[in-house]
């Protein structure tokens, strides 16, 4: 199955809607009021004119050379057709008379189709009207599919993906085929389900055998060649995931501001099959990008997360690997992680105390400045004042604080 | 007392079969939406000069596209007796159906091949609304709803398309007449509903 082609623009709905009732009823009205005879002719363009070749498929950069052969009945000369390519019209210079009702056009260089469907080139009488027509096919071969990888989900089922190699456009529509067979049984099977969701993906919902490997591969081919991936061999049990851990809910632990405790259920699927699960935990701030994860979760169904912010709200999210699948020793594939889950952290509790430091910092530092040149001079100008430093005004602000604390106390004391 | 009972069942009749009316009128023109958009992704499929504005290829003459024409003469339209009025209908949605699942069918995109099948399916539903209707008011019995109904010109067998350009015009003479067939449908319906007032 190819994918790559139109997807729906946000057309101009104005212009398609112009069609206003309004007009459309005057459209019917005079359709249904006109008597309709049309000449048999312009009803049918089986034998208006013949193109060769039809339907042609050409590697990017060649040339071709299309003959457009008008009915003689007609009666339309060569030389007053013309050709469009897509719409636009072709330089008459690239025309060529082959007879009265022969006329050729060659082209060079063509670049790769516009459309899946093919480039439409047509013939047209000198009038406009549309004679015959040709698709045409410009494109690659494809080139061979890489990065094939499969998962099965709780060893059901297989999904695949690939991409396509190289650019990964053809310009032509290129089909897919993921095949897969048991690695000593011969009988090759294809996968039916493309692109469910994805391009270039494939889903395998039944039949699938574990405990024997699969050769799994993927064909691709258009009209212009096919390519063949290399062939990865699997076995079912090695590449499961399941489904995220449902139930997540994180709570605050009491008023503990900076830790929250986050619990989960296990995935259904692990009473079925697995043996036991191991579970990653990630968590971010509300307006953050970057995510931590905790890695050490173990297989418990529930964890303490600490060392965050208080008054900060989190976003959280689980995910699951099964381990230890029918007692193998191996892991898994990570699931999906689950819908975060919100929760916040109380507001601390310690008070919002008035800084007991000096608030005005920038007036000390001139008063230091000063103080420290004063004792200066003191110390070199007098006698028996070598002691005098910035570090006795220190010790005397010092003194002042806790003289005007325990001033306060007792006058509050005093007032209760 | 018996004739005062018989109109009343048949008052009761028409209210249901106006308001079945009512309801294949909103289909149509819920399809009718729906086509717009279809067609214009479909356009750009083809690709110019389909997707040009007053581009026309002429019409092909092949069985796909064998439906009584949707434009019709003004008194021929108003004169049509209801069930006439109907079956003309129900054979254009027919043909039309199989049309398009074909179009479906041969698309190479598979966005657009699913909207179309998903198209058809509400396509179906207003075939079989039609057919209802025709049931309930007692007019001939509709030919098969599934959209495979037989032809009734064997000649007009189904063959496929000579070449991938004349399968480009006939799609998109399927996608403009279904859209005739839509705007003339409502109308029909509209004197339908008129009509059974009367």
């Amino acid at each position: 199955m190819d994918y790559s082609c139109v997807f729906p623009q946000q057309l101009d709905k104005n212009n398609s809607r112009n069609t206003s009732d309004a007009v459309k009823m005057a459209l019917s009205i005079s359709t249904l009021s006109l008597l309709i005879l049309l000449p048999h002719a312009l009803t049918s363009t089986s034998h208006l004119a013949v193109i060769s070749p039809q339907d042609p498929a050409l590697p990017i950069g060649s040339s071709l050379t299309v003959l457009c052969a008008v009915s003689a009945e007609l009666g339309l000369a060569a030389s007053s057709l013309y050709w469009t390519l897509n719409g636009r019209r072709l330089a008459r210079s690239t025309y060529t008379v082959l007879s009265p009702t022969e006329l050729s056009v060659t082209l060079h260089r063509l670049n790769g189709s516009q459309q899946q469907s093919g480039d439409n080139l047509v013939c047209h009488s000198d009038n406009g009207d549309v004679l015959a027509g040709s698709c045409i096919y410009v494109g690659m071969p494809p080139e061979k599919p890489d990065n094939l990888s499969c998962w099965s989900r709780n060893t059901k089922d297989l999904s695949c993906r690939w991409s396509p190699g190289g650019q990964g456009e053809t310009y032509i529509s290129t089909k897919y085929i993921l095949k897969y067979k048991l690695r000593w049984y011969g009988k090759e099977k294809e996968c039916q389900d493309y692109n469910v969701g994805q391009p270039y993906t494939c889903y395998i919902p039944r039949d699938l055998a574990i405990f024997t490997p699969y050769e799994i591969w993927v064909e691709a081919s258009n009209q212009l060649g096919s390519a063949t991936s290399d062939v990865i061999i699997l076995d079912i049990l090695d590449v499961v995931t399941t489904d995220p851990p449902p139930d997540v809910h994180v709570t605050r632990l009491g008023e503990l501001d900076d830790q929250l405790s986050v619990r989960w259920a296990s995935p259904p699927a692990l009473k079925d099959f697995l043996f036991q699960a191991k579970y990653q935990i990630r968590y971010r701030l509300e307006d953050s990008a970057e995510w931590k994860v905790v890695d050490d979760v173990g297989n418990q169904t529930s964890c303490r997360l600490a060392g965050l912010k208080p008054g900060t709200v989190y976003f959280v999210q689980v995910r699951c690997n099964p381990v230890g699948i029918y007692g193998s020793k191996k892991t898994g594939i990570w699931s999906d992680w689950s819908h975060p889950t919100a929760a916040s952290t109380p507001n601390s509790k310690r008070l919002q105390t008035g800084s007991c430091d000096p608030k005005s910092e920038e007036h000390n530092s001139t008063l230091r400045q000063e103080l420290k040149q004063f004792f200066g001079w003191v110390r070199k100008h007098t006698y028996g004042c070598t002691n005098v430093s910035i570090k006795l005004y220190d010790q005397w602000r010092v003194w002042l604080q806790k003289a005007h604390k325990t001033r306060n106390l007792v006058l509050q004391s005093g007032k209760s | 007392m018996v004739g005062c009972v018989q109109v009343e069942d048949r008052a009761v009749t028409l209210s249901n079969e106006r308001n079945s009316i009512e309801r294949t009128y909103e289909l149509t023109k819920y399809l009718d939406h729906q086509l717009k958009e279809i067609k214009d992704t479909y356009l750009l499929y083809l690709g110019p000069p389909f997707s040009d504005p007053d581009f026309s290829p002429p019409r092909p003459n092949i069985s796909s596209l064998a439906v009584p024409s949707a434009a019709t003469r003004v008194d021929l339209w108003r004169g049509l007796e209801n069930g006439a009025r109907l079956a003309q209908n129900q054979r254009a949605y027919s043909v039309l159906l199989c049309a398009v699942r074909e179009l479906a069918r041969s698309t190479l995109c598979p966005y657009l091949q699913s909207s179309l099948l998903h198209f058809c399916s509400g396509l179906s539903g207003l075939l079989g609304s039609i057919s209802g209707l025709m049931n309930a008011l007692g007019y001939t019995p509709p030919l098969p709803t599934d959209g495979h109904a037989p032809l009734t010109t064997p000649a007009l067998s189904p063959r496929p398309a000579l070449n991938d350009f004349t399968r480009k015009v006939e799609g998109f003479w399927v996608l403009r007449e279904l859209q005739s067939w839509l705007w003339r449908s409502a109308k029909d319906f509209t004197r339908l509903k008129k009509r059974l007032r009367a």
